[in-house]
């Protein structure tokens, strides 16, 4: 076998592999990550929750932790602000 | 037992405490025992986080939020400003979240909540002890001497301290729940390694400064808490009523001061009914103390004539309360 005949063979694997985690585990992975994403929004509501207006202890530790939620801050305030639409039940 | 029994048996107690109600002369001691520790060739930090600075009136120098100031060989004394401390720390914040996200400045809300958390009143307590964690982790003295704020401060703090381990132990939980969530999604995309989880380690690190901010006034092997009385009823009560609550928080109890006794000797001469009924007063409550705490009594000290500021009156107390 030459070489060049080993290339398409590896991404014939790689799309097969590509395509059983669409059909297998995608969703799987999708509904991990959206628990984790609201695991995420819990944990910043509970450390930060004075940012809402919800006084939770204790500040002067929960603002050693506020570099690391920064960049998730403005959905997490979206998200808990929002009213519920017709959408939350399609997505 | 005495004052110097109790330090020379127990060289093990390396935080000293005196805690009463306020007034009752907590830095008075704390300025003599740190100098009678001192004069003993121990090296001796004695400390205070009350913004109403009285180790500066004591030692006749201004040392607040100095650091530590030498005041006599072996001897240094600090006054932390906790305001100072809060605002350094949100400076540290600050630039952290510039550092990390290579921003030029915080962004609005983030002030806005930097500035508001600061404003609570928890905020002071907590900076208060984390200063005290680090001048104490660093251990460069023999003997720390801890010139408490008024019981209340204290025992808020350990209540706090109870609560806030707790509120860690939950966050930490969920946030390793996370983690499993994360890791399940790179096994699931055959993803080699999840980053290690930086607010973990923030989570791990925040309890062991509570931690052992709560371990030094609880820490039996190595604490020393005396309380500070004067023979009149109120005081009484309320040391009672305060050493109950203490206890209930595990602060090892070493003794019992009495302050302010007017010498006895004084009734062998001419003294007006006043002075008279004063000592009669004392006289019932000291004997109240003496039902009350019996053996905890380490000392007896007399009410001088004049305050105790500068190190000549310091030296003068220290020789009452330790013996020559």
């Amino acid at each position: 076998m030459s070489p060049d005949q080993k290339a398409p063979k590896k991404g014939f694997f790689q799309n097969f592999k590509e395509v059983m985690y669409g059909m297998a585990s995608h969703d799987m992975s999708r509904y991990a990550l959206r628990t984790r994403a609201s695991m995420e929004h819990l944990f910043i509501l509970i450390t930060m929750g004075d940012m809402i207006g919800i006084p939770i202890l204790p500040p002067y530790y929960s603002l050693r932790l506020l570099p690391y939620v920064v960049p998730q801050i403005s959905t997490w305030k979206r998200r808990l602000l929002r009213e519920k639409d017709v959408s939350d039940a399609m997505f | 037992m005495s004052l110097k029994t109790i330090f020379d048996q127990h060289p093990e107690r390396r935080y000293i405490m005196f805690g009463g109600k306020g007034g009752l002369g907590k830095t008075t001691f704390s300025a003599a025992t740190a100098y009678w520790l001192a004069s003993q060739g121990k090296k001796v930090l004695v400390f205070s986080v009350d913004p109403q600075a009285s180790l500066s009136d004591i030692f006749q120098r201004d040392i607040f939020g100095k650091g530590s100031v030498k005041i006599m060989e072996n001897l240094w004394a600090q006054e932390i400003d906790a305001d100072q401390h809060i605002k350094q720390y949100q400076n540290e914040i600050r630039q952290k979240i510039l550092d990390m996200y290579g921003f030029d400045q915080v962004p609005e809300e983030v002030e806005q909540y930097i500035q508001a958390a600061s404003a609570e009143p928890a905020m002071e307590e907590s900076a208060i002890f984390d200063a005290v964690v680090d001048i104490v982790v660093e251990g460069n003295y023999d003997y720390y001497i801890y010139d408490l704020v008024p019981l209340g401060h204290a025992l808020y703090y350990l209540s706090m301290a109870k609560v806030y381990d707790e509120w860690i132990n939950k966050i930490t939980k969920l946030r390793e729940e996370m983690r499993e969530y994360e890791e399940m999604v790179s096994r699931l995309k055959r993803e080699k390694e999840t980053e290690e989880d930086q607010i973990l380690q923030e989570l791990q690190y925040i309890r062991t400064r509570i931690n052992a901010s709560s371990r030094i006034l609880t820490d039996r092997e190595k604490t020393a808490f005396f309380f500070v009385v004067v023979p009149e009823e109120m005081i009484l009560l309320d040391t009672q009523k305060a050493a109950g609550m203490f206890a209930k928080f595990d602060v090892p109890l070493s003794g019992y001061v009495v302050n302010r006794v007017v010498p006895r000797e004084l009734l062998q001469q001419e003294i007006p009914s006043y002075l008279r009924n004063r000592i009669e007063m004392q006289d019932k409550y000291l004997k109240q103390i003496d039902e009350m705490f019996g053996a905890q009594v380490s000392a007896h000290v007399p009410e001088l004539e004049r305050d105790v500021t500068g190190l000549e009156m310091i030296e003068k107390l220290a020789g009452i309360m330790f013996g020559k």
